[in-house]
């Protein structure tokens, strides 16, 4: 699948920390350099399979917690392995590294390997990125959630600009560019997480109102996705 | 009589002894409940000393104790529980270290213990230290008696047993008695004519999970048990969550699912024979050729 997807916001991603996310069920172990890389990788060392996110960032290598290998950035490619220092490690030896960019305030990921990769969608410029918010639901019943159930404006009709993309959701009024942008990030087949920014500049006080409002209105966007996803699936153990 | 066998899991498995618990953890009129090859076990100790173990309505007709462990076989067995020679020497003094359950398949439990390479990482400061990080060439076969063998294993180590303050480079021999039972002997830091003997045995409770006994024996030279077990459950707890956060959990025999090095030869052996055996339960067989 040839598709960006937003997985973190660029701040949960300092330098010198490894971070551990999850796309399409695709394990990553996410860091940047210190000359400022993101680096998207296969969580598993190809040595003995150990989760790269226990290891440690040291500048513009990844070190392996379990026998020390060191991996470049950007290309994943060995540089070291201390049980036989005095060797150049062979060029086979590489973690699976993906396509990663920060853009717009977002790591984003393309799992899509071999073809050059398209840029992620443009986000307008962000005002707030709010809180990101994990549900226990496909992206589809997250997106019709989304379309149906997300107040766009208090007296605007609801959903003027709605775009039509399955994972970058920008909705706005007619009189106003797009007020908030949802970056949908499907975890599994099961699990979705969205992300949200917020957009347009507004008086102090109105924007903490707007936040309130997307807050409360996330919500139930939440517990209403996870029914229908219940429903769909004919479970819903619990109410 | 015998207990069904619905996965058809590999009679060299089945029909072996395996640990599945520590005398000293069982307690009078206590059921211990644990698991063995994908089937669910509970060990009984009774108030007049027998020990009694089920598998859901089974009783289970091989039972015995070595090593001060719990031994069972689910099948027919064909041949006695793992025996350590050097164990029976008189004057040496066995100590067991207890045992951790690990999510992870026992095989790359003993793959770890096999493992040079990691010593002075993930044991850094007791079993291996930068920069002495490079591993010599050691030599691997097979072991007279089954299994395979690794000799000529040197390895620097800072704080090599309980009894040792002082680092120095320490001989190894590894040896692999059957799928989940593994041994080492190193030099004695205070006699280096003779070897302690450190054992890790392994309960393959399903094809993810395990629980690691061990088994020490020692010449009698300043041995304390207490430190002993704590030294041991030191090390092996700082192997655990290593194991714990392997992909995948079963341990894959085909040469070309890991990328292995000169220094990874015992693993490699280790792989190779787990495959001639034909051991599934634990393991991602190797692709049909």
């Amino acid at each position: 699948m040839n598709r960006w997807f937003a997985v973190a916001r660029g701040t949960e991603v300092p330098r010198r920390h490894v971070g551990h996310y999850l796309l399409l069920g695709q394990e990553l172990a996410v860091w940047r350099s210190d000359s400022g890389a993101i680096n998207a990788w296969e969580n598993r060392c190809p040595h003995r399979g150990v989760r790269l996110t226990l290891g440690s960032c040291e500048g513009e290598e990844l070190r392996c917690r379990y026998h020390a290998w060191r991996f470049a950035s950007v290309s994943g490619q060995c540089t070291l392995i201390p049980a036989h220092p005095g060797q150049k490690p062979a060029s086979t030896v590489r973690v699976r590294v993906f396509a990663a960019v920060e853009h717009d305030g977002f790591i984003w990921v393309n799992l899509a390997q071999g073809e050059s990769p398209t840029a992620p969608t443009r986000v307008a410029h962000v005002l707030d990125s709010t809180r990101s918010i994990f549900v226990d639901a496909p992206l589809y019943a997250v997106r019709e959630t989304l379309l149906d159930g997300y107040p766009v404006d208090s007296t605007a009709s609801r959903l003027a600009v709605w775009s039509k993309d399955a994972y970058c959701l920008s909705a706005g009024n007619p009189d106003h560019a797009a007020l908030v942008t949802f970056l949908l990030q499907p975890v599994t087949d099961f699990q979705t997480v969205i992300h949200g920014a917020l957009h347009t500049t507004v008086e102090e006080t109105a924007r903490l109102a707007r936040l309130r409002r997307h807050n409360a209105a996330m919500g139930t966007v939440r517990d209403e996705a996870e029914r229908r996803a219940a429903a769909a699936t004919g479970g819903g153990a619990t109410a | 009589m015998s207990i069904p066998n619905p996965g058809r899991i590999e009679p060299v498995l089945w029909d072996d002894w395996h640990p599945v618990a520590e005398l000293a953890a069982l307690r009078h009129g206590r059921r211990l409940d644990t698991g063995l090859l994908g089937r669910p076990l509970t060990v009984t100790l009774r108030a007049d000393g027998a020990i009694d173990a089920c598998s859901g309505p089974h009783a289970l007709p091989h039972l015995d104790t070595r090593y001060g462990f719990v031994w069972a076989c689910l099948g027919a067995p064909v041949r006695d529980i793992v025996k350590f020679a050097a164990a029976d020497e008189p004057d040496r003094i066995p100590v067991t270290g207890g045992s951790m359950a690990v999510a992870a398949s026992g095989l790359r439990a003993v793959e770890n213990f096999l493992d040079l390479g990691h010593l002075g990482y993930v044991h850094q400061g007791y079993l291996g230290e930068e920069p002495h990080t490079d591993i010599k060439p050691y030599t691997v076969g097979p072991r007279e008696g089954g299994g395979i063998r690794a000799t000529g294993c040197r390895v620097y180590q800072p704080r090599p047993s309980p009894a040792d303050t002082s680092g120095y480079e320490v001989d190894y021999i590894y040896e692999v008695h059957r799928p989940y039972i593994v041994v080492l002997y190193k030099a004695n830091p205070v006699d280096r004519t003779r070897m302690d003997l450190i054992a890790l045995l392994l309960q393959p409770v399903s094809e993810e999970s395990c629980v690691a006994h061990s088994f020490m024996s020692y010449p009698p030279h300043d041995v304390n048990e207490k430190s002993v077990r704590g030294f041991q459950q030191l090390i092996f707890g700082q192997d655990r969550p290593i194991l714990e956060n392997q992909l995948p959990k079963r341990l894959p025999l085909d040469a070309k699912a890991e990328i292995s090095v000169r220094a990874d030869s015992s693993s490699a052996h280790y792989r190779r024979w787990l495959s001639q055996l034909g051991v599934r339960f634990g393991a991602i067989p190797q692709a049909p050729a």
